[in-house]
């Protein structure tokens, strides 16, 4: 068990590109850990975890497992586990071989070899497929298999490079929580790559999001999902993504207000200062799918924010409806209570607690405010 | 919340130190001993026994080399091949050959195949059967064909005594206006098993979709096979034709068995004739035959950059 | 048949007769081609038990009486068990070497990036176009210069060239195919490269290893070319070479050759027993786009 220190970490890969595909990248993971990291392909987060498991070259920066500086060590004297994509057990040996093999390959003695596959074995329910090889298993047995071959070592890190994308949509949950009763038995270090928000949210004790090589926020699951660092971040978190319209700060006499050709919210509730150093240029409002409602009677008598457009579509899913509107200013998606009835092509106002609204820098697309007017997270703003 | 300025010791290899293990970290890459242990024996044999010797042939083909003397001779063996009639001959009969031939396999070889899609019972013995000559040496198949060929007693004529038809019964590889049909038609007997089974698993390689909605479209078979099942194989069929092409460019053994180019050069391949000249006839010149080695070097690889580019393998059908 | 009419059960035969004879047509075809690929080798092989005597008495009889000692005496009295353990000689040492070099370059090639590395492997596969009289002179002189004419050692040389490319291409395709997570695996468990080779790809890539295996041992047992160059000496002939010569001197005596045409037949017709699906998928790889 051990801390994972990343200092100003780089990647740079040879060839014509000169862009860094790890950039500058910091991050503290404690010890005992779980950290996600999420983002889009190609953000980063695979090269990330593969520099901390010593698979790829670290071009610049420092990396350090439990104290000890790591950039040179080879990935087989780092102490620590990986568990794959696709798994990567060997073909051509049986379960309890794939098992036995990194630790055979480290000389540990056979009776302690012994001990650990039957323990880790009955841990994972893989008793019965000890024998088998790897193509006579179906995929979630393979990935308990992987798993396994990561548990038997106790490695001071484990690694995972999205292991659950090859399983089909039930499996993954189960597997997922397999893989938190896991975590909370080991208490390992564990540094988990997803691109699957779901995953992140779930299971990480912390989320890194990466964009484009770099890290775009760090923080627990419903920080970064309340708090998003930027417009990055709001929109990769929360099904469907934020809705996100360009607009203006005005002030009157009751204070900033942000508007555009289809919304308009006032900011009262909001550091006014910092507001007005903000209203020099172009800023973002972020409204949450789930924080636009039909009616105004909602809200009780606080400060309300209105959207107006036309509706586009209209999908009933059961649980709730989504709205999908158009606006002069863009698409507006609202997740709706499953009782509404609203037609296809009607104009509509929508509404949201002005306190529900996101704001950022028009040009950087950075949050404005780092801590917004809310005591507590859920249920802030609504009437309940 | 961005963890930016966290205090974090740097050791000693400094914030932007190369890392001096580099490559190895990164499986993809290997150090030059461990590439090199990989790929320098395969290397060596290829400059040793291949591009040595092929960049000697060029070389020697501007000398005159008769045992031990050599001489230079400039482009001589080059002017006088052009006025060897014999190599003239040779090269038309490959040409024939290379370009003909191709068409009749590749046919016989999608026919096959379509045969056994039509989903005949035991398709897969058939296949297998219907493979087995591409398995036999050319020696074997030359004498068999011979003896099937042979005048008095060979399958053929015999089959064609019986029903009646003696007058069409030959003399097949001595009767020089048929000894090349006769010579190809045995390398086709070889070789449409080949062309048979690329064609069968390109068939089934096509999206079962789209067949479905051609029935959809009330295609009959016919219709089936012309418009839907040749267009989409053209990329197998193509490959198929300059892959018979280049194989009949080099064609040497079975000319060599049967007929060993006779007669009166009716079989006469540039292979056969490179051979002779070089270790048959009582020439004792190694650059001539070089220098005809050299020619059909070019020539082969420029037809099959013509013919790559011709049939435009970039134009990968979608499906 | 009665005229169709547009309903009733009895119709049912008369819309199926052109599917009947369609069939029936397809049936005669591909019994025909069966004949006519199988056909010449099953009378190869009744000749290969009859003597000649009886065999010019009539060409196409069944054999009354299996004249098994012809194997006999082609291979003690008319040398074939030297061409044949020549050939075996050979063929083996050969196939054994270009396989491991083969697949030893088809991995670094597959799995490795390095500058040059799609440049090694055209220059490695362009020479399956070569037309093989290119190498064929300077092969003889240079095996000549060396004292490697008419030596096995020397043929076995030319035969690990001839396949390389081949054996190359192949394993490439199969190996490039092989996740590279197993190779992450390998190397976190403590692998170095060379081992990684040895104990993950060899193992793994079995199955298109003794593909190639096959396909090459096949190609370098029926090559004529470069051993009729190479080879003079008659203890030295491989099969095909020794078949060939005897042929040449005793034409008539049809029973022993096919005898002789048999032998040289039997591994071959073994090994597309054993492997017939691996063999086609050898000999077609590539050619399937």
């Amino acid at each position: 068990m051990a801390t994972v220190t990343l200092t100003n970490i780089c990647k740079r890969y040879e060839g014509p590109s000169s862009q860094l595909a790890v950039d500058n990248v910091n991050l503290d993971i404690a010890d005992g850990e779980f950290m996600v990291l999420l983002g889009p392909s190609g953000c980063g987060k695979s090269t990330t975890l593969r520099m901390i498991a010593g698979l790829e070259s670290i071009s610049s920066g420092a990396l350090s497992i439990g104290g000890t500086q790591m950039n040179n060590i080879p990935a087989k004297d780092r102490d620590i586990a990986m568990v794959f994509q696709s798994y990567a057990l060997y073909p051509h040996m049986s379960v309890a071989e794939n098992l036995a093999f990194g630790l055979r390959r480290r000389n540990f003695p056979g009776a302690e070899i012994d001990r650990r596959v039957k323990s880790v074995a009955g841990t994972l329910g893989l008793e019965p497929l000890l024998a088998r090889k790897p193509h006579a298993l179906s995929g979630g047995q393979r990935q308990r298999v992987a798993l396994g071959r990561a548990m038997v070592r106790e490695p001071v890190v484990f690694l995972f490079d999205e292991p659950l994308s090859n399983l089909d949509a039930a499996l993954r949950v189960n597997t997922r929580n397999e893989l938190i009763r896991q975590h909370h038995r080991l208490r390992s270090t564990m540094v988990y790559v997803t691109h699957d928000q779901i995953e992140a949210m779930t299971m990480g004790t912390r989320i890194c999001v990466m964009n484009g090589g770099k890290v775009a926020q760090v923080g627990k699951p419903l920080d970064v999902y309340w708090q998003p660092a930027d417009t990055f971040v709001a929109r990769f978190l929360g099904s469907p993504p934020m809705n996100l319209f360009p607009a203006t700060l005005v002030s009157d006499a009751a204070g900033y207000r942000a508007q555009n050709e289809a919304l308009a919210t006032p900011l009262g509730l909001w550091d006014q200062q910092t507001l007005a150093r903000a209203s020099a240029g172009p800023i973002t409002v972020g409204v949450r799918a789930e924080d636009l409602h039909l009616n105004r009677e909602a809200f009780g008598t606080s400060s309300l924010g209105k959207v107006s457009g036309r509706t586009v579509a209209v999908e009933p899913l059961g649980a709730e409806t989504l709205l999908l509107i158009e606006t002069p200013a863009g698409e507006c998606t609202a997740r709706l209570p499953r009782s509404i009835s609203v037609q296809p092509d009607e104009n509509i106002d929508l509404f949201f607690s002005a306190d529900a609204a996101y704001l950022f820098e028009g040009a950087t697309g950075k949050a404005i405010f780092n801590d917004k007017p809310r005591a507590l997270y859920p249920g802030q703003g609504l009437a309940q | 919340m961005k963890e930016a300025s966290l205090p974090i010791v740097q050791e000693s290899s400094g914030p932007a130190g190369k890392n001096p293990v580099g490559p190895e970290m990164d499986p993809r890459r290997a150090s030059w001993p461990v590439l090199a242990f990989f790929l320098v024996p395969a290397l060596a044999i290829y400059f040793g026994l291949t591009a040595y010797p092929a960049f000697k042939t060029f070389i020697d083909s501007f000398f005159l080399i008769e045992g031990r003397e050599t001489s230079f001779v400039g482009f001589a063996h080059y002017r006088e091949l052009m006025h060897d009639g014999t190599f003239w001959v040779a090269v038309r009969n490959t040409m024939i050959w290379s370009f003909i031939a191709p068409i009749l396999d590749v046919a016989t070889g999608l026919l096959l195949a379509l045969a056994l899609y039509a989903g005949v019972p035991f398709a897969r013995f058939f296949r297998v059967a219907w493979f087995t000559p591409v398995l036999l040496s050319y020696v074997v198949v030359g004498i068999l064909w011979m003896w099937i060929y042979n005048y008095d007693w060979g399958v053929l004529n015999v089959a064609l005594r019986a029903v009646g038809l003696e007058h069409l019964a030959s003399s097949w590889l001595g009767d020089p206006n048929l000894a090349l049909g006769s010579v190809m038609i045995t390398h086709a007997w070889k070789w449409a098993g080949f062309n048979m089974v690329v064609c069968l698993a390109a068939i089934h390689s096509l999206p079962s979709e789209v067949l479905e909605a051609s029935e959809l479209d009330n295609c009959g078979w016919g219709a089936k096979l012309f418009h839907i099942i040749i267009p989409m194989l053209r990329p197998t069929l193509l490959n198929l034709y300059i892959l018979a092409f280049i194989g009949k460019m080099k064609v040497f053994d079975l000319v060599w068995i049967m007929t060993a180019g006779g007669p009166l050069w009716a079989t006469e391949t540039v292979s056969t004739y490179v051979y002779k000249r070089a270790f048959n006839w009582n020439t004792f010149d190694l650059g001539y035959p070089s220098a005809i080695a050299a020619v059909w070097f070019g020539v082969v690889c420029a037809a099959v950059l013509i013919l790559n580019r011709a049939f435009g393998t970039k134009e990968r059908l979608e499906y | 048949m009665s005229p169709p009419s547009m309903m009733g059960p009895r119709d049912r035969g008369a819309v199926q007769m052109p599917r009947l004879l369609g069939r029936a047509a397809l049936a005669a075809v591909i019994l025909a081609y069966t004949v006519y690929t199988i056909g010449p080798f099953l009378w190869l092989a009744t000749m290969s038990v009859r003597t000649t005597e009886e065999i010019s008495r009539d060409h196409y009889a069944w054999p009354k009486t299996f004249h098994w000692e012809q194997f006999h005496q082609a291979w003690v009295g008319s040398n074939f068990a030297t061409y044949f353990w020549n050939s075996a000689l050979v063929v083996v040492a050969a196939v054994m070497v270009v396989t491991l070099v083969g697949a030893a370059a088809a991995h670094a090639l597959a799995r490795y990036r390095f500058r040059g590395n799609r440049l090694v492997y055209a220059v490695l596969f362009s020479s399956i176009v070569f037309p093989p009289q290119i190498t064929l002179i300077s092969l003889y002189q240079i095996l000549v210069g060396y004292n490697l004419y008419n030596s096995l050692f020397g043929l076995t040389l030319v035969y690990i060239s001839l396949q390389l490319p081949l054996t190359v291409y192949l394993l490439e395709g199969f190996f490039s195919r092989i996740p590279q997570d197993l190779f992450d695996a390998a190397k976190i468990d403590g692998y170095g490269d060379i081992e990684i080779f040895f104990r993950i790809v060899l193992p793994i890539g079995m199955p298109a290893i003794s593909t190639a295996l096959i396909l090459n041992f096949i190609q370098l047992w029926n090559e004529f070319l470069f051993a009729v160059v190479l080879i003079t000496d008659p203890e030295k002939r491989t099969l095909p070479i020794g078949i060939r010569s005897f042929m040449g001197e005793n034409f008539q005596d049809i029973g022993m050759i096919a005898a002789g045409v048999m032998i040289s037949v039997v591994p071959v017709i073994l090994a597309y027993i054993f492997f017939s699906e691996k063999l086609i998928r050898g000999m077609t790889a590539g050619a399937v786009k």
